[in-house]
């Protein structure tokens, strides 16, 4: 018998959970007799979405992009700065409390200020998604270089190994575990900051402002269909991520190297019994 | 001694707080010997090599590889920890590689002799196993294999074979002394069993406890090579005698018939 792959498995388990609570929310609504402008049902909601596939699909689109663009520069940004704070203490020292503060300042506070500096459009909405991003990536990559195994590292310093080298063998990889951590609840936050940067910098029409002029519109059917269509973009990137750490760290979960990965590197190959 | 040595350790003193661990501590090891150091738990060993390896900085003394101070600078002796450290997410084959991943970058040719290391020594079927996935004893000989392929002349080795069973431990000594004798390095090897000091050393350092020093070096004149059968020798049952009241106290040492200093 062969077994389904764990990821698989996983997924399963996701798309059951989200099953059921759809299902329950139908249910609720059915039973209770909630008219459809208060709370309409999924069914509803999907047919609703499938019905203007075009505009659902444009409005998809446009947060998304936000949303992806803000993330990855967020992401990158808090990687190399958890690494300069790392290696630089005077100015790891001096930086933790800026970032931490920074995080203090209500997102809507900052959206304001950003409009008035950049003006409409995209820049202000990627500096948002990047704000909210940063933050548990610098968090996760600093605590995860901090407690790297001292004795791994010394180990390093025995084989001679160079600062550089150090820390791309040793130091890096022993904080993949925080740095995706740090990335995954970045991914959830992520969208959250694009639809704030869309009701505050928007000149496009996004999920964000959709929701709005849904909602002004008592379109209530609109309403949970942006709100679909954010949920999903939040999940998407979600399991994305989870797919990719999954790919970059297969000790954690196999016995022996990915054959494509040792053919890449030209490796030498186990022998197998026979 | 005819050479100057190839380690030197002269009047070496550490102590953690009032724990007193290495109190005076000698010895010159001359090039190509293979000395092992026994002694019971927290005695000290790993400390004094700790402080040869240039990890710890001692109190005070001094160390020097061919004549040149090595205290408090890794890199220039190979030294396998008491604990494996492989990286977990480096296959056995890179683990087997990390000094040359870490100096220089690993080459194809360093990957083949690598596995062949493996292979000759019972790991071939291992080369793209990760640590994760191996025993304490594989993992062990992994670790060896990475201190020997990073090719230093002078290797500390840290109760190496501690979680062998006795079967693949006698092939493992075997290896060991083929290694030593072929790639003509000096061995400093510490172990908590008398008959593998005796078995594999030219001369072994007894070390006792509170504070930690050295109580005698026992020279060993068996022929090499040797085989199980010489460990049933007089020569080296006196050997062993003599190291047991040492460790334990017992009957006079200088009244048994052992020829050693
Ligand atoms: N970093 C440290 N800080 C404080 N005390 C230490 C430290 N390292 C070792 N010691 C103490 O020094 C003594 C000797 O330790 P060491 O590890 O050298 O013993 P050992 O002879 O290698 O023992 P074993 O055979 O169990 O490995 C012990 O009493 C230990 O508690
Ligand atoms: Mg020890």
């Amino acid at each position: 018998m062969t077994r389904a792959h764990p990821l698989l498995v996983r997924c399963g388990f996701w798309l059951l959970a989200m099953g059921l609570v759809l299902a329950l929310w139908q249910a609720v609504v059915m039973i209770a007799h909630v008219p459809p402008y208060i709370v309409p049902t999924p069914v509803e909601t999907i047919a609703e979405l499938i019905r203007h596939a075009g505009q659902s699909g444009a409005l998809l689109w446009q947060t998304f992009s936000e949303t992806i663009a803000g993330y990855l520069l967020g992401a990158a940004i808090g990687i190399v700065l958890a690494v300069a704070m790392s290696e630089i203490r005077l100015f790891g020292r001096l930086a933790y409390p800026a970032l931490v503060t920074s995080q203090a300042i209500p997102i809507v506070g900052i959206a304001a200020p950003l409009v008035i500096v950049f003006g409409f459009g995209m820049t202000p909405k990627l500096i948002i998604v990047a704000w909210i991003v940063f933050f548990p990536v610098v968090v996760n990559v600093m605590d995860g270089l901090a407690r790297v195994d001292p004795d791994q590292i010394n180990l390093a310093r025995l084989l001679g190994g160079s600062a550089w080298r150090t820390f791309l063998i040793v130091r890096l990889p022993a904080c993949l575990g925080p740095l995706f951590s740090g990335l995954k609840i970045g991914a959830s936050y992520a969208v959250t900051g694009a639809v704030i940067g869309e009701w505050t910098a928007s000149s496009k029409m996004g999920l964000g402002t959709y929701l709005l002029s849904a909602n002004a519109q008592m379109n209530t059917v609109g309403v949970y269909g942006a709100m679909m269509l954010m949920t999903l973009i939040g999940v998407g990137s979600f399991s994305a991520l989870v797919g990719l750490e999954y790919m970059a760290t297969p000790w954690t979960h196999r016995s022996t190297a990915p054959r494509w990965l040792t053919r890449l590197r030209g490796a030498p190959r186990s022998d197998h019994k026979e | 001694m005819p050479h100057a040595p190839k380690l030197a350790i002269c009047n070496v003193r550490h102590a953690f707080g009032a724990n007193r661990v290495l109190d005076d501590v000698s010895l010159d090891i001359a090039p190509g010997e293979f000395v092992c150091i026994l002694g019971a738990s927290g005695c000290g060993k790993s400390t004094l090599f700790n402080a040869v390896s240039g990890l710890l900085r001692i109190d005070s003394g001094a160390i020097t590889l061919d004549g040149t101070d090595i205290m408090g600078k890794p890199g220039y002796v190979g030294y396998m920890l008491q604990k494996d450290l492989l990286l977990p997410w480096r296959t056995a084959l890179d683990n087997i590689v990390l000094g040359a991943a870490l100096t220089r970058g690993v080459t194809r040719e360093d990957r083949a002799q690598a596995a062949d290391l493996a292979r000759r020594y019972g790991l071939g079927e291992y080369l793209d196993h990760y640590p994760g996935a191996m025993s304490g004893g594989m993992r062990q000989r992994i670790a060896l294999m990475r201190t020997i392929a990073a090719g230093r002349e002078l290797m500390l080795l840290d109760e190496p074979f501690g979680a062998l069973d006795s079967q693949t431990r006698l092939a493992m000594q075997k290896w060991l002394l083929e290694i030593w004798s072929g790639l003509k390095r000096t061995v400093l090897f510490v172990t908590h069993d008398i008959d593998e000091a005796f078995f594999l050393a030219d001369r072994v350092v007894v070390m006792l406890p509170r504070p930690g020093r050295i109580a005698r070096i026992l020279h060993v004149d068996l022929p090499r090579p040797r085989d199980i059968a010489c460990m049933a020798s007089p020569a080296f049952m006196a050997l062993k005698a003599e190291a047991l009241s040492l460790l334990y106290g017992g009957p006079d040492p200088s009244a048994s018939m052992s020829g050693a200093a």
